[in-house]
């Protein structure tokens, strides 16, 4: 890990205790919050180990939400690391999923074939989808954070108005019941686990990240684009071509978005449903932020994240409490990952020696 | 073609106006203090279920106004100690919050009115609407001014209000100046967190005030996710504006348009989904158009800040 | 019996384990001019900082007119009468001046409003008692350094400052610039205000001051008169060793011109024209300077050369190719080598470590074995070669670049592009606030550099560099090349200010 390779130990210490703090904050809230609505902390944490870990089923269960929050982290690592603010990445997944769900129902092909073609479809809506803020950020300069965000929405509705007009609904079909056609078998991810809802997306999923873990460390060009993140200026003046760079990494991002959209469809879905999965993008992004743009962490934490999912699932059906709750926790600790340990205490050293200050100040005047 | 200047139009494009215009004025105020803050969208989608809860419990609009301000002010506190002592970093931190207060709105929801996806209620009492009686001998302009909820025009002095605090008032000023150089206003003795968090209470007033609008102006009713990027179209619309209250209004003033419009072409058949969609692509497209700092700039990029003494 | 009105007693000021001030016990009397006066690192400016209540000090006291002084903040200071100009301008360029000059001392109607009319007398009451002349409804931006200057200094006079601490003032500006303002200083002390200046040039200390205090690694070497002292001196004390500012130059013979600039334009950020027709060529093995006043368009014209701004017009040819569009990568490829002015902002990236900044470039220019991999043996034997022969004082390479101090930065920075196989070499002030011992040793780097037939292009801001180093010299003015002036020991500085002001545009030496 090279990343860790070359801070002195203090970091080190200050980065797990980061994660300590953050850990302790989020136990105490979560538990105040189950607490809150009078239910008892300990047996909704068992009641979310075991709907994580328990059983065979369960295992699949994280292993299940674990590959899309993956994917989606890996997506977002690319963009963040360059300083890209790709927060596309939802849409670019609904565009992915669609078109992996039409070429999967169309094509017939040889199973492994069919495959393929649906994911490597899939990576190229979400890298076409990915072109067009690629293009407004090179060319007019337009903030990618916002248009990113803006084109998600847009997303949504649009690949809603495409299954409409794919599968000729009229306008008399309410939009929670509007699905594309189930995908052909050939096309469909086989299991990991038998019986359990765990698919060989995992080892895409994994795959990506050790790849671009690799990437990052080995290659000229991952040099390079950690490089226009770290300092865009130094690496233009260094002779990377910055342009190019940036739309080659937004749509490495869009692609691998878009690839998280086709594994969904050929996993478990198996037909593309409007507003399949809220927030699987964002849960990127926040995987990604805790992981602090380590493609390795990246995995980590995503486990922690798909055992959370399933937890919160089973939490749900054998207690009274809200999944929701698991939301708020999920939230809450990147937000107190956040906190950079460093500078507080800068800034607490700053303080203790003003007060030693005024205090020999004051006792000299009286 | 009647349809894009039609007086409903023009008129739902006033009151569509409000709620923007609020936020607007809210991500002025960091846009001038150089804080860069997606969190408003958390902002808005937390007051918009208190101002629904006061309004509730008191039976009055004002009383759910008072709520939403004061969440808001507090959303934006617990922005302000993450990104001003804790050094998070703020596109984090925002990310966070958004994600967290949609899902803690949702729970709230549900523990406190009992009900999931939406609450509407006669108990919750909307903003009543309001008759200027010179304008109702104008035609036009009363078809389109006149008659709207109190909180439509409150909006339109809430700009003015922003306008004159910006450039007329000591406090503008020194607001202004610590978006511009930090440094300078340290040796000023302008201490630069404090007007940060200035800035950062006035965005939560006036994003609580955003807030209020989307539950108490017509619909009574308070619905998961309803921000529906609200707090995103307001900081977009402060860039387009450079900050400038005045400019943000008219970037508003053509999301609320386009908005309004699409609720108009929705009753011809143009497929639903595709009017939903307009006001996000425009906002696209209206950047594109005004991005402040056009290709110029992109000639070798901005220079990082300092972090070592040399 | 002196006036003292300015006291301190044993300060220290700690940043971490680094000790700035040590002990520091300096008197200032009224009305005077006193130079403070050390090499870069000797803790003048955190001395002043902390008179000027920006720092705190971590022991020692401060006396004002005879009272104990404790700021809080800079506001504190004011209170007493102190005002600071800083080295770095605290200016907001896009304010108007009057709006600059107001800022954390509005005056206003009714306790609410910005009355600016108010603002405005007063502070032409202060041009005209100090005789200043700035334009107070332009942006700050568009003025001129000088002019920008003298907007600090009457802010500071606005604030009603009796102590007036000038940080390095002098070195943004021409000989001209700098009479001056000396000329101004010398009307402030005539009318009762004391002047702190801190420089490291000697001789404007001893053309100005009443009184010297040398610092030296944060310590008072001692405070002389300037009566009682000379240049050779106080070099002796603020070094402590005898330095020789003269570089070992020997003769040698120039070759074709290999690099040539003709009618180059150029706009910057904002589209205003910043190079103008501009013409040059550059011989092998040549040191060819280029003088000027911060401004001018040096900044415009350097990035044209090496492809990070769109020229508006002209060409750039290199070796016989026409490189005006090319890329700054295309540059390197063609054995072009760049040393940036900004080295923490352009010239590296501070949190990488320093073997991924020494092979910036090189990875471009050499390359690796294998043409998309990195091979780490290969760029840390680089990097070492680095560290070893520019002297980086460093523990590892694996340390972040930010872990380096300021001087040790640009030997990296420098050191990189040196090593690296090039022809010609676009050098933009190379020595910017580093220590005695790093700019004699990069000055010699740069005379042996170009021993060796690589031509060099240097860009400086301190003309004493240019003048120093370069075997001749290009004076910029205003966008255009006004002066093309073969260097020897008879040119004189004054007539190469004069050109930098544009006073000698009409007859240009050829």
């Amino acid at each position: 890990m090279k990343s860790r390779n070359r801070k002195n130990f203090p970091d080190i210490a200050l980065n797990a205790a980061r994660y300590v703090f953050a850990f302790i904050m989020v136990a105490l809230v979560g538990a105040l919050l189950i607490k809150s609505q009078g239910n008892d902390p300990l047996e909704a944490l068992r009641a979310i180990a075991d709907g994580a870990f328990g059983s065979r089923r369960a295992i699949g269960t994280t292993i299940r939400w674990m590959t899309p929050t993956l994917i989606t982290s890996i997506s977002a690592v690319i963009a963040f690391r360059s300083g890209i603010w790709n927060v596309g990445i939802e849409g670019q997944m609904y565009m992915g999923a669609f078109m992996s769900a039409v070429v999967g129902y169309e094509l017939c092909l040889p199973r492994g074939l069919h495959i393929v073609v649906c994911i490597l479809v899939a990576g190229l809506s979400g890298m076409l989808f990915a072109l067009i803020p690629a293009l407004l950020k090179s060319y007019l300069n337009v903030n990618e954070l916002i248009s990113t965000l803006m084109l998600n929405y847009a997303a949504t509705f649009l690949t809603e108005y495409m299954t409409f007009k794919y599968m000729g609904f009229d306008s008399s079909v309410l939009a929670d019941a509007v699905a594309t056609n189930e995908m052909q078998e050939t096309a469909r991810l086989a299991k990991l686990i038998p019986k359990t809802s765990a698919t060989t997306a995992i080892i895409i999923a994994l795959a990506l990240a050790i790849g671009v873990y690799l990437f990052y460390r080995y290659t000229v060009k991952g040099y390079e684009f950690k490089m226009v993140g770290e300092n865009l200026r130094f690496s233009k003046y260094g002779g990377v071509n910055s342009r190019r760079t940036f739309m080659t990494i937004f749509l490495v991002s869009g692609f691998i978005a878009g690839i998280c959209g086709g594994t969904e469809m050929c996993g478990n879905f198996g037909k593309f449903r409007t507003a399949f999965a809220t927030n699987l993008g964002w849960d990127g992004v926040m995987v990604t932020s805790i992981a602090q743009n380590n493609p390795l962490v990246c995995v980590l934490v995503s486990y922690i994240w798909g055992a959370l999912k399933a937890g919160s699932l089973h939490l749900e059906r054998v207690t009274s409490n809200n999944r929701l709750i698991v939301n708020i926790v999920q939230a809450l600790f990147v937000l107190m990952v956040s906190v950079d340990f460093k500078s507080l205490y800068a800034t607490f050293q700053n303080h203790r020696q003003y007060k030693k200050l005024r205090r020999q100040g004051g006792s000299e005047t009286e | 073609m009647n349809i894009f200047f039609s007086l409903s139009t023009l008129a739902s494009m006033v009151r569509l106006t409000a709620p923007l215009a609020f936020a607007t004025m809210g991500a002025c105020y960091g846009h001038k203090a150089k804080i860069f803050n997606i969190g408003m969208e958390s902002y808005v989608l937390i007051s918009a279920f208190f101002s629904t809860l006061g309004s509730y419990m008191f039976k009055n609009p004002w009383m759910g106004l008072l709520f939403g301000i004061i969440s808001g002010i507090l959303t934006s506190a617990v922005f302000g100690t993450f990104v001003l002592h804790f050094k998070g970093d703020p596109f984090v931190v925002g990310i966070a919050m958004n994600l967290g207060a949609s899902s803690l709105t949702s729970l709230l929801l549900l523990m406190i009115f009992k009900t999931r996806g939406s609450f509407s209620s006669p108990d919750i009492v909307g903003f009543s609407r309001v008759n200027i009686p010179f304008l109702n001998n104008i035609p036009i302009v009363n078809e389109i001014f006149n008659n709207h909820y109190s909180i439509v025009y409150l909006a339109f002095v809430a700009v003015i209000f922003s306008q004159i605090l910006m450039y007329k008032t000591p406090f503008g000023l020194r607001l202004r100046g610590v978006g511009i150089n930090e440094k300078a206003s340290e040796s000023v003795g302008v201490s630069v967190i404090k007007y940060k968090w200035y800035s950062l209470i006035l965005t939560g007033i006036f994003t609580g005030m955003a807030g209020a609008c989307l539950p108490l102006c017509g619909l009574s009713m308070f619905t998961e996710n309803m921000s529906a990027g609200k707090g995103f179209l307001a900081v977009s619309a402060a860039r387009i504006g450079v900050g400038d209250p005045l400019k943000a209004l008219i970037a508003c003033i053509i999301f609320s348009y386009v908005d309004a419009l699409s609720v108009s072409l929705n009753s011809i058949n143009i497929p639903s989904q595709i009017v939903l969609m307009a006001p996000y692509v425009v906002t696209v497209v209206v950047m594109c158009f005004t991005s402040s700092d056009h290709p110029k700039k992109f000639s070798f990029g901005r220079k990082k800040k300092e972090r070592v003494s040399a | 019996m002196k006036d003292i009105i300015l006291e301190t007693k044993g300060i220290v000021k700690k940043f971490g384990s680094l000790v700035a001030n040590n002990n520091i016990s300096i008197q200032v009397e009224r009305a005077s001019i006193h130079a403070i006066i050390g090499e870069n690192g000797a803790g003048k400016s955190t001395l002043m900082n902390m008179i000027a209540g920006i720092f705190k000090p971590t022991l020692g006291e401060i006396y004002v007119g005879g009272e104990k002084q404790v700021f809080k903040s800079p506001n504190d200071a004011a209170d007493k009468g102190i005002g600071m100009v800083h080295q770095e301008f605290m200016l907001y360029p896009d304010l108007k001046v009057i709006d600059n000059l107001m800022m954390g001392f509005e005056k206003t109607h009714h306790g609410v409003f910005l009355d600016k009319k108010k603002a405005r007398i007063d502070i032409l009451k202060i041009c005209k008692g100090y005789n200043f002349n700035i334009p107070l409804d332009e942006y700050a931006r568009d003025l001129p350094v000088s002019m920008k200057q003298q907007v600090e200094i009457v802010k500071v006079l606005y604030k009603g400052a009796d102590i007036i601490i000038l940080d390095e003032p002098t070195s943004v500006l021409t000989p001209q610039g700098i009479e001056g303002l000396f000329n101004a200083l010398r009307l402030l002390k005539s009318m009762g205000k004391t002047i702190i200046l801190i420089t490291h040039k000697l001789k404007e200390v001893m053309e100005i001051s009443d009184a010297i205090t040398v610092l030296k690694n944060g310590e008072v070497m001692g405070s002389v008169l300037p009566r009682d002292v000379n240049e050779q001196i106080l070099a002796n004390m603020m070094v402590g060793r005898n330095v020789l500012f003269d570089t070992k130059k020997s003769p040698k013979t120039l070759g074709e011109p290999i690099f040539q600039v003709e009618n180059l334009s150029a706009h910057d950020d904002n589209y205003v024209e910043k190079v103008k027709n501009v013409s040059f060529d550059v011989k092998k093995g040549e040191i060819v300077g280029i003088a000027g006043v911060a401004g001018s368009g040096q900044t415009e014209l350097v990035e044209c050369l090496f492809g990070l701004r769109k020229a508006s017009g002209g060409k750039v040819i290199f070796n016989g190719n026409d490189i005006t569009k090319k890329s700054p990568r295309e540059h390197r490829l063609a054995k072009i080598g760049y040393v940036p002015q900004d080295r923490l902002a352009t010239g590296t990236s501070v949190e990488a470590n320093i073997t991924e900044n020494a092979i910036m470039g090189y990875h471009i220019t050499h390359g690796f074995k294998h043409p998309m991999l990195i091979d780490y043996k290969q760029a840390n034997d680089f990097a070492q070669q680095v560290v070893n022969d520019f002297r980086v004082k460093t523990e590892s390479l694996k340390n972040p670049v930010s872990s380096l101090s300021g001087g040790n930065i640009q030997k990296l920075v420098v050191g990189r592009e040196f090593e690296q196989d090039i022809d010609f070499l676009i050098i933009e002030d190379p020595t910017r606030g580093i220590d005695v011992g790093a700019i004699e040793f990069i000055w010699q780097k740069i005379i042996d550099i170009s021993q060796q037939g690589i031509s060099v292009l240097l860009i400086s801001h301190e003309l004493g560099e240019v003048m120093e180093l370069s075997d001749r010299i290009l004076v910029m003015y205003n966008g255009e090349i006004v002066g093309n002036l073969k260097n020897s020991d008879t040119l004189d500085e004054k007539e190469v200010g004069l050109y930098m002001l544009g006073g000698k545009k009409d007859e240009i030496a050829q």
